[in-house]
């Protein structure tokens, strides 16, 4: 299996008014090329940090140790960004953008409100590949019938207010992959929207993701999500990694009492009911 | 009687020179004790339907019996009276407090309100209300912003329950929670119910929630009442196209317990 | 504490507060340093500054002194600076509440009330009053607030109209709360930041329509006041200019300095609530 990024020793401070609190702690992780890894945790884990210094998106503020080593990237001009230092002498840095896809929870708060929905793509297009603005259109276009958004002529020229909350995440979908990123990364992309649309959505991300062999960095609270969608599962807790395996042994056989905790306290349609119908005596 | 009876209520909206439904001739009734939950996906009209029967918003239509009296009939004084048995607790637990605001004061505020308890008596009170909900007493002084989410909504529910109320109306009041925090308050929740016979209004899109706590669900779409029933009936083998769909859609765990 | 490191570093805000400091301590020591009179005669007419050292900035046309003048005057530009908008603070705040609360009728007629002191100029508006009325310290402070509330009110309503919206002020109706008490206790206080935000620039302002009220003439008579004393040079203007130039460049600096150090407070207390 070849690897697509290590992540070595891994810790994240982050600094502000004279008070520092540690994120991540000592995380090391590899990420095979074209898996679909789940990154599990409830609030105060460090499972959207680990997301963010993945992208190189942490605040300036924070204090980054440890290393993440990419593999199989094309070589950048440099590019002042907050990733940890590579310390292998290739020092391969990958680009937001063009070499990593982010989708974040709030759509509305990813797209810019005014400006059109094909604009915001072909910006992205025209920006990593060097597109002529026709071109970078045509392929917008192409994006949008490929997040399934209905009617993609108009699409483009909608607004972001145009669309429901499922069709924004479907736009920003495709602003994240449209420069044909090698890792996709969902940070709780589902989390805001309703369980029918969550459903449509993680259906879009695992297609799109075996078309393009795209790597999935799938960050979620829900565990019984991340297992219809991962091959493995990471479960994070106070920045720290609790337990990393393969999704059937993580679900039938974990190995740590908290991975146990968080499958018995999923709540599914065959739990046993909670009520005592006793409580009912009118 | 019936503890609540919401009977062809209709809430529409403008938009764009149209007017749309989002409450289309909605009718059921809570019975004293009973869960019901309204389940749906978002713009099925079951928030605007909370706010309706808690009298946040103006219904268009329709009618709202409360614990026997016409409850829309209320206005100023009285209603806020009355408000005293029919309670709320928010999906966000930060968002539902003033920012500014401490534990003992949001709990002090419906003791004071309602004349529950003199101001001599209250901080034993708060205190009670606190060990009630499984807090401890001494976190009375502190900033609602400095207190766990979990804490939180315990605090939620504490002001929900400090006046004694019929009914509580739950608006995705554990969706925003932690999983391992979610069982806890669910548990606490059933055991109010089971104790002081407390009614919910149970607003939730999460079926799996729902099947676990409500007696009788309705799955709404549209604003319209899509199915209603026995919640494990009615989840367990839904017959509208809504209920099929938001069966389909739950994640599922399938663990091959050893 | 951090707040107040924060604050420290930001050195014009260091500057404005020590500028301040100092205004206050001649504002507060005026009677201590200079009692009795101010606008008795003190010594020989139009004395040029550092000639005498009993009178170091030197005496007006009519033999008063000017260092006298210029510390009583500090006082009063500062207390009707302060009170016309503190008044117009409070004012603003209270109408920006109930109309951006009550929404309907209510917020129509205050509104339009503010529109109607909006389309007249402040500066115009505290004219009227104080021509009309009678010049005193307390109608030239009221003067002034008439033309400055609606800016508050505005931002005040403004805000209230986004809290309105919030959970917490669901949540405080269903507990019965009354709307009064929503409105003052939930809601103000936390619409108050941004109305604060602009303090600086009402008091900067105020302290300015004072010293031109006074230049016209219309302030307190009985009182020193710095735009009086530039008035009074102004006959005067090409054989003692320093009897203008300085309660000109004391102006300067107390508008200054309010500004400076106004916006470090607004500032710092900004970055805290990013944060938090």
């Amino acid at each position: 299996m070849t690897a697509l990024a290590s992540i070595r020793d891994l810790s994240v401070t982050y600094r502000g008014d004279g008070i520092e609190v540690t994120a991540l702690k000592n995380i090391t992780i590899d990420l095979h090329a074209g898996e679909r890894l789940a990154i599990i945790g409830e609030s105060g884990s460090g499972k959207s940090t680990l997301a963010l210094a993945i992208a190189g998106l942490l605040p300036l503020s924070s204090k980054i140790e440890g290393s993440i080593e990419w593999f199989s990237l094309p070589t950048l001009d440099a590019v002042e960004r907050r990733t940890p230092k590579s310390h292998s002498g290739q020092n391969l840095t990958p680009l937001l953008g063009r070499d990593i896809g982010f989708v974040f929870q709030d759509p509305s708060a990813s797209l810019d409100p005014v400006m059109t929905i094909g604009k915001q793509i072909a910006e992205v297009a025209r920006t990593h590949l060097g597109l002529t603005w026709q071109q970078a259109y045509a392929k917008a276009r192409t994006l949008l019938e490929r997040v399934r958004l209905p009617d993609p002529d108009s699409a483009l020229r909608a607004f972001p207010h145009q669309l429901s909350g499922g069709q924004k995440q479907r736009v920003a979908i495709a602003a994240a992959i449209v420069a044909g990123p090698k890792l996709l990364i969902a940070d709780e992309a589902t989390s805001a929207l309703d369980t029918i649309v969550q459903a449509e959505i993680v259906v879009l991300i695992r297609r799109l993701v075996a078309e393009d062999g795209m790597t999935l960095l799938f960050i979620s609270h829900d565990i019984a999500l991340a297992a219809e969608l991962a091959e493995r599962i990471a479960v994070f807790r106070h920045g720290q990694l609790v337990e990393l395996g393969k999704t059937a042994q993580m679900i039938d056989a974990p190995a740590q009492a908290y991975t146990r905790a968080l499958l018995d306290a999923h709540i599914g349609l065959d739990a046993q009911p909670l009520l005592n119908r006793s409580g009912l005596n009118g | 009687m019936s503890l609540l009876t919401v009977s062809k209520l209709t809430k529409r909206y403008g938009r764009g020179g149209k007017t749309l439904a989002a409450v289309d001739d909605v009718s059921f009734h809570v019975e004293p004790g009973e869960t019901l939950a309204l389940a749906g996906p978002s713009g099925s009209g079951k928030s605007t339907i909370a706010r309706l029967v808690l009298r946040l918003i103006e219904p268009d239509g329709g009618g709202i019996e409360f614990e026997g009296d016409d409850f829309l009939a209320l206005r100023g004084a009285p209603l806020r009276v009355r408000r005293a048995r029919l309670q709320m607790v928010f999906q966000d637990p930060l968002a539902a407090f003033n920012p500014r605001a401490t534990v003992a004061r949001v709990l002090d505020d419906p003791l004071r309100i309602h004349g529950v308890a003199s101001r001599s008596e209250r901080p034993r009170r708060i205190a009670a209300l606190l060990e009630r909900v499984g807090l401890a007493a001494g976190l009375a002084p502190r900033a609602i912003h400095e207190i766990s989410g979990g804490q939180r909504q315990r605090v939620a529910i504490a002001r929900a329950i400090a006046t004694k109320p019929s009914l509580i109306v739950l608006d995705e009041a554990v969706s925003a929670l932690d999983v391992s925090v979610r069982g806890q308050i669910l548990d606490l929740l059933l055991d109010l119910q089971h104790q002081e016979r407390i009614a919910y209004l149970f607003i939730s899109h999460d079926l799996g929630v729902v099947r676990a706590i409500a007696h009788r669900v309705i799955l709404l779409d549209g604003g319209r009442i899509a199915e209603s029933g026995d919640a494990r009936t009615v989840i367990d083998a839904p017959q509208s196209a809504v209920g099929k769909a938001l069966v389909a859609a739950a994640p599922r765990l399938d663990r091959s317990r050893p | 504490m951090s707040r107040l490191r924060r604050f420290l570093r930001t050195p014009e805000a260091v500057a404005g507060t020590l500028l301040l400091a100092v205004l206050f301590a001649m504002a507060l020591s005026a009677s201590l340093l200079f009692p009795g009179d101010p606008q008795a005669i003190a010594g020989p007419a139009l004395l040029p500054p550092f000639q005498d050292w009993s009178l170091p900035l030197g005496t007006d046309r009519l033999g008063r002194d000017v260092l006298a003048e210029l510390f009583h005057g500090a006082r009063t530009s500062l207390a009707v600076g302060l009170a016309a908008a503190a008044a117009a603070l409070v004012v603003g705040a209270i109408v920006g509440t109930l109309a951006g609360f009550a929404g309907g009728l209510v917020d129509e007629v205050l509104m339009r009330i503010a529109d109607a002191f909006q389309t007249v100029p402040g500066f115009l508006l505290a004219l009227a009053f104080v021509s009309v009325v009678g010049p005193s310290l307390g109608v030239v402070v009221v003067a002034i607030a008439l033309g400055t509330w609606t800016g508050p009110a505005r931002i005040a309503r403004a805000e209230v109209l986004s809290i309105r919206e919030r959970d917490y002020v669901a949540g405080a109706r269903v507990i019965g709360m009354h709307p009064m008490e929503i409105a003052f206790r939930e809601v103000l206080p936390n619409a108050l930041p941004p109305v604060l935000a602009m303090s600086s620039v009402i008091v900067a302002a105020a302290i300015l329509t004072e010293a031109a009220l006074s230049f016209l003439g219309l302030g307190d008579p009985n009182r020193v006041t710095w735009g009086g004393m530039i008035a009074e040079g102004r006959t005067v203007l090409r054989t003692a200019p320093f009897l203008s130039i300085v309660p000109g460049i004391a102006l300067v600096l107390t508008v200054l300095s309010v500004y400076l150090a106004g916006e470090g407070i607004v500032e710092t207390t900004a970055v805290r609530r990013g944060l938090s």
